[in-house]
């Protein structure tokens, strides 16, 4: 597996429903041996993604490439993926191994065979004693494992996820993701995964597609969706943000400055040539996050503005402050994330405070 | 709870079993009852003996007479079921408004008489009848039959036709309820759209066929009027017997005890139903 190949390529492919387009014009590459995952609102098309991958929903126009090959109309059972669904589809009246190896059994393969890869896969997500149970016998989180080991017996090229977490409470939630990276890091498979919880992409994923009214807005690790969205919707969807609205100014290296209601910030343009390229005076947001705010000492010369404690939450292992700020002061509302202590926090609300963030730590988004 | 409250859910309960109580269980009790007493010279002797059952299980009249009439309904809920099934499936295939339309049309001969309905089979199926008439224009036949009037054909066809709206109702329900998700996760796993078929729509769809086969099961082994309008003097079955003790013969005893065959029959045929048509505890 190489992670730098394309396993499958979507190019332009738009679906509509009738005459209500849910999807604009798609290009996406998934890469071999990679967990990409697919991140929206819901009404976002993500799902509708993954059902023209599997087949599941006919395509409206474009093409899905796979080995330099449009496979964009080949029926389903064809299609050399498979599906975990959201609420697992599994078959009610076939036991756990019966459910396992159905797709095996409809491709004739022979029963020794099927029962010696049954048992594997069953292992492999721990469920060898639930072989002969039904569906109806097991737990939630049971269930799911069933679904999976029922999609990756095939040996599929790409299993399609389509948020098969979100009917489980938290606590299993958090070990189905643990469990399913791990899965897929021993069987070495691509995944793609739709979520609307931007928590499980951030935890699960090589890569995430995020995606917003049938577009996507951008295709990244993690890391690069935090810290470096490339429009507002990402600098809002993802994560606790602030934005600051502003006009651009002038280019100083890898620094910009934004004119705005709090003054001039300075924030990093390190690895975004459009955000360089940008004419000065174009609308654009500054965009900080609450954990890079912080109350200025003497040091901080740049991006520093004063505002009012408005509001104070306790979140455990921080502090979240509400801040307004701005020239008048309902102008702008900032949130502050400090991390608690357990002799009460500095900051007292209705307090007038001075904050600043470090240049690197600030980013801009075009409006 | 308040007092007037506990004393009317009391009430409610009490009817609650009160009714099927009155209404089916003591009935069906007198019967059991009458079976074993005798008739003599048309009065009824309250006597209690065995008689009426060693004269059914001994006359050879009765005993092939029954069996025949278990096989004949067994053949019309075999037939209704063949027919009923693409019926119902094709129904699902159907979009929201079309499916529950036309699902009514096909139900409409519920709403009409019985008798009526015979009498236009009657005619259907008679020797001038539409039937034979078809059948000789297209060549089949050279001259109008009597295969399908006034004998056991008749009664089979009369039945059939009769009852196939009981056996496409739950058949449709049991369809209807399979979630599309699952056929598609068939397909999903490379299933062909038999195999789909096959494994996953026909045996989450047998509750349904089950409770089919017995509803007409039942409903055929218990009608006496199609077999007494259509079936002639070959047509003969229990049906008709059991009529004739009641009405002709007036041997009531007697037909207390070919009543309780008959029960028995149709109890074996509603447990093999409802044995089949539950669904092994598997909800999704």
């Amino acid at each position: 597996m190489n992670q730098n190949t394309d396993l499958l390529t979507l190019r332009s492919v738009s679906k509509s429903y009738g005459t209500v387009p849910v999807l604009h014009d798609i290009d996406l590459s998934i890469r071999d041996g990679e967990f990409l995952t697919v991140l929206g609102p819901s009404g976002s098309g993500k799902t509708t993604v993954l059902r023209l991958i599997g087949g599941l929903e006919p395509l409206t126009s474009g093409e899905i490439r796979l080995d330099g090959q449009d496979i964009g109309h080949m029926p389903i059972n064809r299609r050399p993926f498979n599906t975990v669904f959201q609420d697992y589809a599994l078959f009610p009246h076939l036991t756990v191994s019966g459910n396992v190896g159905y797709g095996l059994s409809v491709r004739h393969v022979p029963r020794k065979e099927i029962v010696r890869r049954v048992a594997e896969a069953l292992e492999l997500v721990q469920l060898g004693r639930f072989a002969d149970r039904f569906p109806a016998q097991l737990s939630g989180g049971q269930r799911q494992r069933v679904a999976l080991a029922r999609a990756l017996i095939c040996q599929p090229r790409l299993i399609l996820l389509d948020e098969p977490l979100a009917a489980l409470d938290l606590e299993l939630r958090r070990q189905m993701q643990e469990f399913l990276k791990s899965i897929q890091r021993e069987i070495k498979t691509t995944f793609l995964f739709v979520t609307h919880d931007q928590e499980e992409a951030i935890g699960m994923a090589d890569r995430i597609c995020v995606m917003e009214a049938g577009h996507i807005r951008q295709l990244g690790t993690p890391h690069d969706l935090y810290y470096k969205p490339n429009c507002e919707f990402v600098a809002r969807f993802f994560g606790e943000n602030n934005l600051v609205a502003g006009q651009l100014g002038m280019v100083q290296g890898e620094l910009r400055s934004i004119e705005t209601a709090l003054g001039r910030l300075i924030c990093s343009i390190s690895g975004q040539p459009h955000l360089k390229a940008a004419p000065d005076g174009a609308s654009a947001y500054a965009a900080f996050r609450p954990e890079a705010l912080h109350l200025a000492d003497t040091q901080d010369t740049d991006n520093r503005f004063s505002g009012t404690i408005a509001d104070l939450a306790f979140a455990g292992s921080s502090t979240v402050a509400t801040i307004a700020a701005g020239v008048d002061s309902a102008a702008q509302r900032l949130r502050l994330r400090v991390p608690s202590r357990v002799d009460g926090s500095a900051l007292k609300s209705g307090e007038t405070v001075s904050l600043s963030f470090a240049p690197h730590e600030g980013h801009l988004v075009l409006a | 709870m308040q007092p007037a409250e506990r004393r009317l859910s009391l009430l409610v309960t009490v009817l609650a079993f009160a009714l099927p109580v009155l209404f089916v269980l003591v009935p069906l009790a007198i019967f059991l009852g009458y079976s074993f007493f005798s008739v003599d010279q048309g009065t009824i002797v309250y006597g209690l003996s065995l008689g009426n059952y060693v004269r059914f299980f001994t006359d050879p009249i009765f005993l092939p007479v029954f069996w025949n009439t278990i096989v004949l309904c067994i053949s019309v809920a075999i037939i209704c079921i063949l027919l009923a099934y693409p019926a119902a499936y094709f129904l699902t295939t159907l979009e929201g408004r079309w499916r529950y339309a036309l699902l009514m049309l096909l139900l409409v001969p519920l709403l009409m008489s019985y008798v009526i309905k015979i009498y236009a089979i009657r005619s259907i199926l008679g020797l001038n009848g539409f039937l034979n008439k078809a059948l000789v224009a297209v060549g089949i036949l050279q001259q109008p039959s009597t295969l399908f009037v006034f004998n056991m054909n008749a009664i089979l066809l009369t039945l059939t036709l009769l009852l196939i709206p009981f056996a496409i109702l739950p058949i449709f329900l049991s369809l209807e309820r399979i979630p599309q998700v699952l056929l598609r996760a068939s397909d999903d796993l490379g299933a062909s759209g038999l195999q789909t078929f096959l494994r996953i729509t026909l045996p989450l769809s047998l509750p349904g066929v089950a409770s089919a086969a017995s509803f007409v099961f039942v409903l055929a082994i218990g009608d006496f009027l199609t077999p007494q309008m259509v079936g002639g003097i070959s047509g003969f079955t229990f049906g008709r017997i059991l009529y004739s003790q009641f009405g002709t013969a007036y041997n009531w005893p007697f037909g207390a005890a070919l009543s309780v065959a008959l029960a028995v029959v149709v109890i074996a045929a509603i447990l093999i139903g409802e044995r089949f048509g539950r669904n092994r505890g598997t909800s999704i």
